[in-house]
C-alpha cells in the first residue's frame, strides 16, 4: 500500500453540495468499505488528510471516484479541484462489509451512499440480483448520486420532506418492507449514514432480530494504525477483550453488538 | 572541513549511539513502525521510537480522542498500548525486522513501573530507551515527573542505575522553566534530552457546551508548535552537556535542519507521519540533498545558531544564550566524538 498522487479526472456536480471526485488510476482492488485517505496536492487548507469510502472505480482500475459532501475546508478543497490537478490517495485502508452474506439489504443515508456502489456493481459482475438499498435523505438534493445506481440496484427512497420518495426516515421504509414482508425474516442490513441515522436503523435492527452491520464514520488522524485517535468503544469475541478498536484498521464496518454505547 | 559526501553528510550520535542520519519517528506518532512498513522502507530512518509501552495493559482515555486545530492536533489517546509482556512477544521481534536502530519509549506512573521497563527492555537487547516523563494525558495531567525537578532526577537516576543502554528523558514543554527540568534529568545521569512533549490545550464545542475531546484536554502538536519546540530545544542544548533529540512540529527537512540548527543532534517527525506515511524517509532523502547544496554537515550545523540581534535578559524569563559571534559553530568535531564534550 503506498500513498500516491492521482490526477483529477473530473468533478461531477451532484447536487446538494454533494460532488463526485474522479481521478485517474491505478485505482487498486477495493473492497466496498474500505476507505482512503485523501488530500489535495496543493492548497490545502487543513492539516490532516480526510477519509471517504471508495464511491466507484473503473473495473480495470482506469477510474475511481469519491463521494464527498462539501461541509468544511477539507472537502471544499477536494471538490474545488480542477481536472489536471492532483489529490493524494492513501490506500485502500480498513476492513469492508463481510462477503459472506449473500443479499444484504443496504441502508444508506446522505454521502452514506458511498460503499454501495462497488457492491452493486460486484454483485451485478456475479450476475446476481440487483443489490437491495434503501436510500434517505433530508430532501431530494441530499440523495445525491442515486442516478448513479440505475439498472444496479433495486432501489427506495425517503425524504424528511417528502421531495421525493416515501415522506419520512429511511427507517420508516425499512419497517414498511419488513411489514410488508419484501424484507426476509433473518436478512442482514449493511447501513452507512449519518450517527443519528445509524442508530435509528441499529434499533430497528435489534428489535427485528436482524443482523445489522454500519460502517462508521470517525474523525480519524492517520487512516492506517499509528494514531489510536480514532478508536470505538467495542465488545466482543474480536477484540480479545480489549474496550476499544481502532476503526481505520478494525473498522470502518462493525456488527452493531460489537458496538458499547456505554463509553460516552 | 573535507567536502561533506553523500550518507556521510548525514551521521550524528546520541551518547555512545551513532545513527546513520538524524531522522527519527516520534513516539505516538508511527506506532511500532510495522504499521508504515509497506509506505516507505524504513531500514532508511535513523532510529524507529516505539509508542509508549507501559507494565501493564492500559485502554487509553475514552473517545473523542482527537480534534484537529489551526497547523495542528489535539489528542487525548491516554497511552493506549497492550503493556510490555505483549510488547516484548509481539511487537519487538517485528519492530526489528523493519530498522537497525530501535529505541523504546517507556511510560510508567512510578518510579519502579520505569525501572522494570528498563531493566526488560535492555535484556531484550534495544538499542535505547527514551524515558516518557511528560505524557499529559495520564496521571490527570499532573505530570509529575517532568514537571518537578526532583522527581524527574529521580527517575532517570532510579531507570539509569538498572539501563545498559542510553537513555533520554523526553520533557513536557508545559512548565515555566524547562531548562532546570533538563538538568536534573542530566543530573540524574541522562544520556539525552527528548524535547518537547506536547502542549496541553483543548477544544470547545460551544453549542453543547463541552470540550470535544472525551477527557477534556488534551495535547497540540503539529506544525502549530514548532516554534516553542525550536525555542526550548535551543535552551535546553544551551542548558545541558547531553545532546538534545528535538521534536514538535517537524514536517520537512528544512523543519529538521531548524531543529538541528538551535542545537538538535537528532529530530523526531511525529504529527506529519499521520498525513504522509512514508514522510520520514521523504525526508532523509531531502536531507541528503540541502546538506550537499549548503556544503554542510548535521556534525558542523548542530548548534550553530548564531543571535540576530543583542537579546538583553528579561525580568522574571531567562536569557536566551546564543552561539558567540562570528559563525563557528562551538561543539562539532569528528562524528562520532561529539559525545565526549
Amino acid at each position: 500500500m503506498q500513498t500516491r498522487l492521482h490526477t483529477v479526472a473530473a468533478v461531477r456536480d451532484l447536487g446538494g453540495d454533494s460532488y463526485a471526485l474522479e481521478v485517474d488510476g491505478p485505482v487498486p482492488v477495493t473492497r466496498p468499505g474500505q476507505f482512503y485517505m485523501l488530500r489535495t496536492e496543493h492548497r490545502w487548507p487543513v492539516m490532516l488528510p480526510r477519509p471517504f469510502s471508495l464511491y466507484d472505480r473503473a473495473a480495470d482500475g482506469s477510474r475511481g471516484s469519491f463521494l464527498i459532501k462539501a461541509v468544511g475546508p477539507g472537502t471544499r478543497a477536494l471538490v474545488d479541484q480542477k481536472p489536471g490537478e492532483r489529490v493524494h490517495l492513501t490506500g485502500p485502508l480498513g476492513q469492508p462489509f463481510s462477503a459472506e452474506f449473500d443479499d444484504p439489504v443496504c441502508v444508506a443515508g446522505g454521502v452514506g451512499l458511498a460503499p454501495f456502489l462497488l457492491l452493486a456493481r460486484e454483485r451485478k459482475a456475479a450476475a446476481k440480483s440487483p443489490l437491495r438499498l434503501l436510500f434517505g435523505g433530508r430532501n431530494r438534493p441530499s440523495l445525491a448520486g442515486m442516478e448513479d445506481f440505475e439498472g444496479l440496484a433495486r432501489m427506495s427512497m425517503s425524504t424528511d420532506d417528502g421531495s421525493f420518495g416515501l415522506h419520512g426516515r429511511v427507517t420508516a421504509l425499512l419497517e414498511a418492507q419488513l411489514d410488508r414482508g419484501e424484507i426476509e425474516k433473518g436478512a442482514v442490513v449493511f447501513c452507512c449514514g449519518p450517527d443519528p441515522m445509524m442508530e435509528a436503523v441499529a434499533k430497528v435492527c435489534e428489535r427485528r432480530s436482524l443482523r445489522c452491520f454500519l460502517s462508521l464514520e470517525t474523525y480519524m488522524a492517520c487512516g492506517y494504525g499509528v494514531c489510536n485517535g480514532c478508536s470505538v468503544a467495542v465488545q466482543g469475541e474480536r477484540f480479545k477483550g480489549w474496550p476499544y478498536s481502532k476503526t481505520c484498521t478494525e473498522g470502518p464496518v462493525y456488527e452493531t453488538c460489537e458496538l458499547r454505547h456505554d463509553a460516552h | 572541513m573535507a567536502e561533506p559526501s553523500g550518507s556521510d553528510s548525514l551521521r550524528t550520535s546520541l551518547g555512545s549511539l551513532q545513527l546513520a542520519n538524524p531522522v527519527l519517528s516520534a513516539s505516538g506518532t508511527f506506532g511500532s513502525g510495522w504499521e508504515g512498513r509497506d509506505f516507505s522502507p524504513l531500514s532508511r530512518v535513523g532510529a524507529l521510537v516505539s509508542k509508549t509501552v507501559t507494565v501493564r495493559p492500559r485502554h487509553g482515555n475514552p473517545p473523542p480522542r482527537l480534534a484537529e486545530t489551526p497547523s495542528g492536533m489535539l489528542n487525548s489517546i491516554g497511552l493506549e498500548n497492550k503493556g510490555a509482556d505483549y510488547f516484548l512477544a509481539e511487537t519487538l521481534p517485528r519492530m526489528r525486522t523493519l530498522c537497525r536502530r530501535i529505541i523504546i519509549n517507556i511510560g510508567g506512573e512510578a518510579v519502579d513501573e520505569f525501572v522494570e521497563l528498563a531493566e526488560r527492555f535492555c535484556e531484550a537487547g534495544v538499542d535505547a530507551l527514551e524515558v516518557n516523563l511528560s505524557c499529559p494525558n495520564v496521571q490527570e495531567g499532573r505530570l509529575l515527573f517532568s514537571t518537578e525537578a526532583r522527581m524527574c532526577e529521580r527517575a532517570v537516576t532510579a531507570v539509569k542505575r538498572v539501563a545498559t543502554v542510553p537513555v533520554f528523558a523526553k520533557l513536557s514543554p508545559n512548565v515555566t522553566d524547562v531548562t532546570a527540568i533538563a538538568r536534573a534529568a542530566e543530573q540524574g545521569g541522562a544520556d539525552g534530552i527528548t524535547a518537547i512533549n506536547t502542549l496541553i490545550g483543548m477544544a470547545v464545542d460551544w453549542r453543547r457546551r463541552r470540550p470535544v475531546l472525551g477527557r477534556g484536554i488534551g495535547g497540540l502538536s503539529g506544525p502549530a508548535i514548532k516554534p516553542v519546540a525550536l525555542r526550548m530545544v535551543h535552551e535546553i542544548s544551551r542548558a545541558v552537556r547531553i545532546p538534545v533529540i528535538g521534536v514538535g512540529g517537524a514536517r520537512t527537512a528544512e523543519d529538521v535542519l531548524e531543529f538541528v540548527c538551535a542545537g538538535a543532534r537528532a529530530v523526531q517527525v511525529g504529527t506529519a507521519a499521520f498525513v504522509d506515511p512514508a514522510v520520514l524517509v521523504s525526508i532523509v532523502e531531502e536531507l541528503a540533498r540541502l546538506l550537499a547544496a549548503a556544503k554542510t554537515t548535521i556534525t558542523e550545523l548542530c548548534g550553530s545558531l548564531q543571535a540576530p540581534i543583542p537579546v538583553a535578559p528579561q525580568p522574571a524569563v531567562a536569557p536566551i544564550s546564543f552561539a558567540p559571534q562570528p559563525a563557528v559553530a562551538p561543539r562539532p568535531g569528528p562524528a562520532g566524538q561529539a559525545e565526549g564534550r
